[in-house]
């Protein structure tokens, strides 16, 4: 029992990972209906900044910071000065844009820093808390309790904020916001860096577990990615909840299900999605959009 | 859209294009020159093998195997418009396929035939649940299959020899025949590939290839005319598959070995590089995609290895920004810059034909230099 509420709370910090970087890729699908798949290559080369700033002495939780503004300027300039040109066109291209992004920003972290996995500082300690007579790791809560206060903040810019309303109206219709006076080419910039901010708190959490590779966020990628056709691309709290849903699941099937083991659980969200697809192709919590001709 | 631009452009272009290019195109028309040219690009293939060196000969094959490669990732990619991050999969496994059937001792036309088959069920079995789902979601579950792969190839290692791989050597060159090995699997590629082109290339100009360039080009449209487009989705993606399979033969054919590494993401992301570089929608552009795959890397290793990546990354994006039909484009394009310079200042309107607008850039331009290469 012990050990099955430690894997629920493994997997929980896991799924918040995933989470974030799905949030962002519905974040940035919302505002501009494209699918970046660049999204955890961004958050790594934000890591890596953190990295150069430990390394040169400052301090973890400022260097992570510094990092979170460097991810909002990045999302910023490259919706900007590359993005923006494929946007209207057509999905496909852009899709491939963003894969080209992110062989080119895996291959800039390569060439700079090296392929070799390097060691990333622990914001939080590797003790472990007795949580009801349960014993779970500080770092998983912490890294949960962090990520979800990230979304809920991201959640509240969108509601509770007049620029999270212009937001909303750019991702509705760009053109009407537009003719009611909206800036909605700085706006698309503006969600873009926030989507990077989210992945980059993702990153940061992440990197000590995974230890700092150019290819480090490959895999959560994909699990997002699982997450995002889960919880349906319309739905931010449907695809939070698929992302956790992955995250402990997977860890159980580790476990208890003995073909899967731990080289295998990248399988079990796609088993999901398999049976998902067949039964509900819009996703756990997506509408079925229909569109005029 | 396929059609109407077929029955526009040359009206189009016809009054605007001076006698240069139409000299050019009844050149082409010539009986001695339809009928010449391809026998002579066969003859010069026929005796290609023969006279290059080994190291030579080794690159070529390579650039077959990874050519067909480019080429399935093609039929649903550049053709049908559905974004795969998955073919390298089926290539590896195609590769393990043969090299399970040789190992074991199978008959080799039995394990070329399983080795198409194999794939192809993959394939389809994947298409069936990807494509329900429209946009892009082919390319978000797609990309899944390289990185389930590698840990699946790892671990079924009964049948696949696990992280260490297996190495088949069933090519040699028959006896009598003068021939050196590496001559020999040069010749299997071009023959074997050369079908899989031709095959494809009749595919993409027939019925199929036109439902396909519908369903590429607007969905709703294609469903109104009674074309399904999850059905010629799951199509392509099974044809693809099964093109794979074909080049994971070569593959062990020219390198006779294969392991989990073989279907890396990496890879699968090379390889879609590759596609767009070399011309997405275009025949010719597939064997520049496979020229791309196998000779950057070489080229980029023997400069520094840890570039190799940023300049895929860099030239994609640049082939994205001034070429977006890739490299089989740019002869075109260079004439048409040519062309618009000197008439630029003369006539009011600019010569543009349909096909030069941004929107259809990919689309149209590859095909219509085929149909004008053939017609």
């Amino acid at each position: 029992m012990e050990k099955f509420v430690q894997l629920v709370v493994d997997g929980l910090s896991t799924g918040s990972v995933y989470a974030a970087l799905a949030l962002a890729i519905v974040l940035v699908h919302s505002a501009t209906g494209l699918i970046n798949f660049a999204q955890g290559g961004m958050a790594v080369l934000a890591a890596y900044v953190a990295w150069v700033l430990t390394n040169q002495g400052v301090p973890l939780v400022l260097a992570i910071l510094a990092s979170i503004l460097f991810s909002f300027l990045l999302g910023a300039v490259l919706e900007r000065f590359l993005m923006r040109r494929f946007e209207r066109g057509d999905p496909d291209t852009a899709v491939v844009v963003t894969i080209g992004l992110l062989t080119l920003v895996t291959g800039i972290a390569g060439w700079l820093w090296g392929y070799n996995n390097q060691q990333f500082p622990s914001l939080f300690p590797l003790d472990t808390v007795s949580v009801l007579g349960v014993s779970v790791s500080v770092r998983s809560i912490g890294t949960t309790v962090v990520i979800v206060v990230a979304m809920v903040a991201v959640q509240a810019l969108f509601v509770g904020t007049k620029l999270g309303l212009a937001l909303r109206a750019v991702a509705i219709n760009p053109q009407s916001a537009a003719y009611s006076g909206l800036p909605v080419e700085r706006l698309l910039m503006v969600g873009w860096g926030i989507a990077a901010v989210l992945g980059a708190v993702a990153g940061a959490l992440v990197a000590p577990q995974l230890t700092l590779t150019p290819g480090m966020l490959d895999n959560a990628l994909v699990y997002a990615l699982a997450a995002v056709i889960l919880g349906g691309l319309t739905s931010p709290v449907g695809v939070v909840v698929a992302a956790w849903l992955i995250g402990v699941l997977e860890n159980l099937a580790a476990v208890y299900v003995g073909f899967i083991g731990f080289d295998l659980k990248v399988a079990v969200p796609f088993i999901l999605i398999f049976v998902v697809l067949i039964v509900r192709p819009q996703g756990l919590f997506g509408r079925k959009t229909v569109v005029r001709v | 859209m396929a059609s109407s631009s077929k029955t526009s452009a040359p009206a189009a272009s016809a009054p605007t294009s001076s006698a240069a290019p139409s000299s050019a195109s009844s050149f082409r028309q010539r009986p001695w020159v339809r009928w010449g040219a391809p026998l002579l690009l066969l003859a010069g293939l026929a005796v290609l093998p023969l006279v290059g060196t080994e190291s030579f000969n080794d690159t070529l094959a390579r650039i077959g195997v990874f050519a067909v490669a480019v080429l399935g990732l093609n039929v649903v990619m550049g053709y049908t418009g559905q974004v795969s991050l998955g073919q390298i999969f089926f290539l590896g496994l195609g590769a393990y396929v043969t090299a399970y059937g040789v190992q074991s001792g199978w008959n080799i036309v039995l394990v070329f035939v399983l080795t198409c088959l194999i794939p192809a069920v993959a394939g389809l079995l994947v298409a069936l649940a990807a494509a329900r789902l429209g946009g892009l979601a082919i390319a978000m579950v797609t990309i899944a299959l390289p990185i389930v792969g590698v840990p699946l190839a790892k671990r079924l290692s009964d049948f696949t020899g696990g992280s260490q791989g297996m190495s088949a050597r069933f090519v040699e060159a028959p006896e009598g025949s003068g021939l050196y090995d590496d001559q020999w699997q040069l010749y299997l590629v071009l023959v074997i590939g050369g079908i899989v082109f031709l095959l494809t290339y009749f595919l993409v100009r027939g019925k199929y290839g036109r439902a396909f360039a519908i369903v590429k080009g607007n969905e709703n449209v294609a469903s109104s005319m009674g074309i399904s487009p999850y059905r010629y989705k799951v199509l392509a993606f099974t044809i693809a598959s099964l093109i794979g399979g074909v080049s994971g033969f070569l593959y062990m054919v020219v390198v006779q070995y294969t392991s989990p590494e073989t279907m890396s993401f990496g890879h699968s992301i090379e390889l879609l590089v590759a596609m767009v570089i070399g011309g997405a929608g275009s025949i010719v552009g597939s064997i520049l995609g496979g020229v791309f795959y196998v000779v950057v890397p070489d080229i980029t290793n023997a400069i520094d290895p840890s570039l190799t990546a940023l300049l895929q990354g860099a030239l994609l994006l640049a082939v994205l920004f001034v070429l977006p039909g890739g490299l089989v484009s740019l002869p075109r394009a260079v004439m048409r810059g040519l062309r618009r310079s000197p008439a630029g200042r003369g006539s009011a309107a600019p010569p543009t034909t349909p096909s030069s607008t941004p929107g259809s850039g990919t689309a149209a331009e590859p095909t219509e230099t085929e149909r004008q290469g053939s017609a």
